[in-house]
């Protein structure tokens, strides 16, 4: 099982703010692409993964009770 | 006027050093709209030494409910934001010597004051991922810290960019962003822009008193309707091959592409045309010009502003023109090139 949490747009999106996901192994981009799967109309083009509260690159390893958090960009100001 | 920063003083993180050396710096900050304005009145009111700030937009009563540097009047007379900025800011305290530039920041521009005006620290009050970029690179190219903040709805990020010491921009997003939540879509409440400039000002003051053991070195981001609140290191993210601010950069967002520019405006329905190679434009001129085919609603020295129904088209001494009432860029370059080939 991994802690999914979503900010911003993408909460809206999901219609939550986390969610858990059985889960043995795999990348950050493995996540992403799930998420992707489940939340199509959401665009993730620029979304940054952060596992644990540290930004990581999308080949980073996700285990078992990983807190992994999307952060879509903002642009505003 | 020595009790001026007396609290600031007593505050132990600045100190009297802290309020010496805060006196000395110079601060770029790029935007005057709602981010610019909040970051610029508390840097100084902190007794910056010097501020420059620089804006391509003028007022509009759509900017008074967020940006705190702006009245109704300025609105009236759509002053310049840098220019009203410079006013108001010369009026909470004169000590400060403030410069202001109406115009597009492009990376002569950044280039030129960076060397100039000797900036110590930019502050991040844009509202594109464009312009960021390209602020990220001349950062990187001479070595001056900056602060990103960006804010939308209810909610907003900073992270403080250091070179050669943290990830820069380009590290963190491979590739630019194309369309993120934009006040255009999304609005905007007033306290996340304060909570996202509070947040940036805290650093550029721990920056520029030389509390550097004190900054962040996260990204921090909330909302402050949704109470979610993150601070994520970024440290990792840091690459040795980053373009902008590896082993070997190339600052790729340096070499801008030279044609006439269309950019949606932030926060309403106002498209923006900067022309390839036009930097002066002669709005006496161009009052002659259209008088016959449209109506003159404003001429004050920095701009000149008409209307052909549907349209309102606001042209700028510097070349540039807003094209307002449209729904799309396609449509401003109809409305542009009946104006202005």
């Amino acid at each position: 099982m991994i802690h999914l949490h979503y900010f911003a747009g993408l909460k809206d999106a999901a219609g939550k703010a986390e969610e858990s996901l059985p889960w043995e192994d795999g990348t950050a981009a493995d996540v992403l692409q799930w998420a992707k799967t489940s939340y199509p109309a959401f665009d993730f083009s620029a979304v940054q993964i952060a596992v644990n509260e540290e930004y990581v690159p999308r080949t980073e390893p996700v285990k078992p009770g990983d807190h992994v958090a999307f952060i879509p960009p903002v642009s505003g100001g | 006027m020595t009790d001026r920063y007396s609290r600031q003083v007593l505050f132990p993180g600045i100190g009297r050093s802290g309020q010496v050396a805060l006196q000395k710096k110079n601060v770029l900050i790029i935007g005057a709209g709602a981010l610019g304005a909040a970051n610029a009145e508390m840097i100084v009111r902190a007794g910056i030494g010097r501020v420059t700030i620089v804006d391509r937009d003028y007022v509009d009563f759509s900017n008074l409910q967020r940006q705190n540097l702006y009245t109704e009047q300025d609105a009236i007379d759509r002053m310049p934001k840098a220019e009203a900025a410079r006013k108001r800011l010369t009026a909470i305290n004169s000590n400060v010597i403030i410069s202001a530039f109406t115009q597009d920041v492009d990376t002569a521009f950044l280039e030129h004051i960076i060397i100039e005006e000797k900036i110590d620290l930019i502050i991040d009050g844009t509202d594109n991922f464009d312009i960021r970029f390209v602020i990220n690179d001349v950062a990187q190219k001479y070595h001056v810290p900056w602060v990103y903040g960006a804010c939308v709805a209810s909610g907003g990020l900073s992270m403080f960019v250091l070179p050669g010491k943290t990830p820069c921009l380009h590290c963190l997003m491979d590739t630019m962003p194309g369309a993120g939540a934009t006040c255009d879509t999304a609005g905007i409440i007033s306290p996340a822009v304060q909570m996202t400039a509070s947040i940036q000002t805290a650093e550029a003051l721990k920056w520029l008193t030389g509390s550097t053991d004190a900054l962040r070195g996260t990204i921090f981001s909330f909302d402050l309707w949704k109470n979610q609140f993150s601070s994520v290191d970024v440290q990792r993210m840091k690459k040795p091959d980053c373009p902008s601010c590896g082993v070997h950069p190339i600052y790729p967002f340096l070499s801008y592409e030279h044609t006439t520019k269309f950019a949606v405006l932030c926060g309403r329905d106002t498209v923006q045309i900067r022309p390839a190679g036009v930097t002066k434009r002669n709005l006496d001129e161009l009052a002659d010009h259209i008088k016959h085919t449209a109506s003159i609603t404003h001429q004050n020295g920095f701009l000149l502003s008409f209307q052909q129904e549907p349209y309102t088209v606001t042209a700028f001494g510097d070349g540039r023109v807003f094209i307002q009432g449209v729904s799309s860029i396609e449509e401003s370059k109809k409305v542009y090139y009946h104006f202005f080939q």
